[in-house]
């Protein structure tokens, strides 16, 4: 018995303590994060021009200084790779969410959302959004925006398929109306008030899943005139994969020029489940992404992230490796008593 | 948060902004007393305002029985057990309005409804309190009892939808105090849903941004009162600007109903919201049920109602509702006559307190016909 005893502890202690490094070698992160030079750009995330690439990890934290707050990280971290092809330049945001939330249709449902934020300017503008005179320029994918791209549009009938009305105002067409066609009058369309009044989440004619917004602080988002970001996201097995492409150099001032050989770039990612919307984000801080002109290195094909359920964080890896031992010890103590007092009992 | 007086709460309050007031302040006082429930104004407000796809649970106005009756469900009682207990002293409120009672992470308490709640805008309709046991009679107040709630946005002084939006898209208009969504501004986080405690604020399923009462702005432009009020059958509805307590114009008929008689009470006034439609509270029912609805004041606006066939002044006020659909700028009362009159001073309706009593012959000579007693 003590000799199982000694195993157990022995078996134990290896498992933690490869654990341990384990944990190490992922907490190690590349220094910092690198845009590599590939022939080309694929919206597809699962494309290999994609998969050649070590994804980058990134932690985020709770959006907690301005009203209204996330109490709770839901995603504690995101999984960045980088492509150019010297005239554009793409990111991949890669986390884990068990649901997909697609639709933001309900009055009670929200969707799930991923943004990049760059500085505008020299100065590196506060990490909440900026501040008058220091902009930021963001580019926002929205798995809505998405769905109505791969879908058509979202809207009631998607939601509840026995859905019936007799009529609306203007309509051209005959119940069950087709949408958006019969809605399209100019009398009729002034019947949707967002429409109407020119806000972009109100069309129903969406070219890309990612809105181009700048900002100088909390509650100043702005929708860019020049919406030059393309992207694409894909859900599956409990992970987003979300593609943003834009040119490395954009025609006006206010879009954050990638041309030089550096820039600074920060995550944000809502949980639709979790009713984050706006300010109810997680986000990371500025990253620093150096801009290389060669591809990357030839072995540097990586695992995808590890899942088991979610994504381990070094933090988790640290409790586990704790707790090992503290049992291994627990249970080691257990069989030198037994093998002590049992044989006696 | 800054510190901001609410005469309905008798004290200052926490509210993220400071006291601003509009040039003027939109209001409006019900007389619950006299509503039926006809749902004309709900479906007045329905035509001229949420007849779009995307629109259709939306209900800027609507007319639910109390006690179980609910639009969207449950959305009093909900709030009241997040505030936790509403104690009042005397005219002043002791307990915590939604903003004093927010959590660290929000501006105001509040939730955002299921789906499913606003199902059922007439859930309840015509539900009295209880069953009537045989023999029981009527009493004042009534032993078994219902009501007629009618509810609009409350184009509150210190509005929570406000309060909440981290964008500003919703503004008070500074000419006017109604209360508006900026429709291109807009992201539909629903924070505003989230932290009106009436549910005032929607979300459009198609355009995904949040629409309110606009108190018919249009019509208020040119000097005309808003679709529910002038459809209203029951003519239980007047609109007019009220004035700070310190400041009353007792020429404005709802100041006069609010401030000088107090015969009409704000909704929920525990909520800190400063709101702008005032209830003249029905008689039948017992006043420990609306004071917690309405406030401290109801005994006193029960017994002042009870008596206004003796008050020609608060009778003349009375009966101007609904009796134009021009907006009512000031009032008088002389010799048996309620007028009404306009911005410029031009009166615009005239309404004797006592009805002409005509009595005619049975048999029409004119027309060779007999009378039916039609009353």
């Amino acid at each position: 018995m003590r000799r199982w005893g000694i195993a157990s502890v022995s078996v134990v202690a290896l498992v933690s303590i490869a654990l341990s490094f384990g944990g190490v070698a992922l907490a190690q992160q590349p220094p910092q994060l690198v845009s590599y030079r590939m022939a080309s750009i694929p919206l597809d995330p699962t494309d290999r021009a994609w998969t050649d690439v070590r994804p980058h990890p990134v932690p985020l934290m709770t959006q907690a200084l301005a009203l209204p707050k996330l109490t709770a990280v839901t995603v504690p971290i995101v999984w960045v790779r980088s492509i150019n092809d010297g005239t554009n330049i793409g990111f991949q945001v890669e986390w884990m969410d068990s649901t997909r939330d697609a639709h933001a249709t309900q009055p009670n449902q929200f969707r799930d959302a991923a943004a990049l934020m760059f500085p505008v300017g020299e100065v590196l503008p506060n990490i909440c959004m900026g501040t008058p005179g220091q902009m930021t320029n963001m580019w926002h994918w929205k798995a809505d925006w998405q769905e109505d791209i791969d879908r058509g549009f979202q809207e009631i009938r998607e939601q509840f398929p026995n859905f019936f009305k007799d009529n609306y105002p203007y309509v051209t067409g005959v119940a069950p109306f087709r949408f958006p066609a019969d809605f399209l009058a100019p009398e009729a369309r002034a019947y949707f008030p967002g429409l109407a009044a020119g806000n972009p989440l109100s069309r129903f004619d969406r070219v890309t899943p990612v809105e181009e917004v700048n900002a100088i602080g909390f509650g100043t988002l702005t929708h860019r005139q020049s919406q030059e970001v393309i992207g694409r996201g894909v859900w599956a097995n409990g992970r987003w994969q979300v593609t943003f492409v834009r040119t490395l150099a954009p025609a006006d001032a206010e879009a954050t020029s990638l041309t030089g050989a550096e820039t600074r770039v920060a995550f944000a990612v809502w949980d639709g489940a979790q009713q984050q919307v706006g300010a109810r984000k997680q986000l990371s801080n500025y990253v620093t992404t150096r801009i290389s002109p060669a591809g990357p290195p030839a072995a540097a094909a990586p695992p995808a992230p590890p899942v088991i359920g979610t994504v381990i964080s070094w933090q988790a890896i640290l409790i586990i490796a704790l707790l090992i031992p503290a049992l291994a010890g627990t249970m080691g103590w257990i069989f030198w008593w037994r093998s002590e007092h049992g044989a006696r009992g | 948060m800054v510190k901001v007086f609410n005469w309905q709460i008798n004290r200052e309050m926490e509210y993220p902004y400071a006291h601003t007031p509009p040039a003027k302040q939109f209001a409006a006082v019900f007389d619950i007393n006299k509503c039926i429930a006809c749902q004309t104004c709900t479906m007045a407000c329905k035509n001229a305002w949420t007849a779009g796809r995307g629109q259709e649970y939306m209900l800027f106005n609507n007319v639910e029985t109390k006690p179980y009756g609910f639009y969207p469900m449950g959305w009093d009682v909900n709030i009241l057990r997040l505030l936790g207990p509403q104690t009042w002293r005397g005219p002043t409120y002791t307990g915590k309005t939604i903003f004093e009672a927010a959590p660290a992470d929000r501006a105001a308490v509040g939730y955002i409804p299921e789906n499913e709640d606003w199902a059922n805008p007439n859930i309840g309709e015509d539900e009295a309190l209880g069953t009537i046991d045989g023999g029981a009679y009527f009493t004042l107040p009534h032993p078994v009892w219902s009501f007629y709630l009618q509810r609009v946005c409350n184009h509150c002084t210190y509005p929570g939808c406000l309060a909440a939006c981290p964008r500003k898209a919703i503004y008070k208009r500074p000419e006017d105090g109604i209360v508006l969504v900026d429709q291109e501004r807009c992201r539909g986080y629903r924070e505003c849903t989230r932290s009106c405690p009436f549910k005032k604020v929607m979300y459009n399923q198609v355009t995904r941004v949040a629409e309110k009462c606009l108190a018919c702005y249009p019509r208020i432009e040119q000097g005309l009162q808003p679709y529910c009020t002038v459809t209203c059958i029951g003519r239980i509805r007047v609109n007019g600007w009220i004035h700070d307590p310190k400041q009353v114009d007792p020429e404005s008929p709802v100041d006069f109903m609010v401030h000088v008689r107090k015969v009409a009470l704000p909704l929920y006034p525990q909520f800190g919201l400063g709101v702008n439609i005032y209830y003249v509270p029905p008689i039948h029912v017992p006043p420990r049920y609306l004071t917690q609805m309405f406030g401290p004041g109801v005994e006193r606006a029960i017994d002042t109602y009870r008596r206004a066939k003796d008050d020609p002044e608060l009778l003349g006020a009375l009966l101007l509702m609904g009796a134009t659909p021009r907006w009512i700028e000031k009032f008088r009362v002389r010799d048996g006559i309620a007028m009404g009159y306009d911005a410029r001073g031009a009166e615009i309706v005239r309404v004797p307190l006592t009805e002409p009593l005509h009595i005619r012959p049975a048999f029409d000579a004119a027309r060779a016909v007999y009378r039916q007693n039609i009353t």
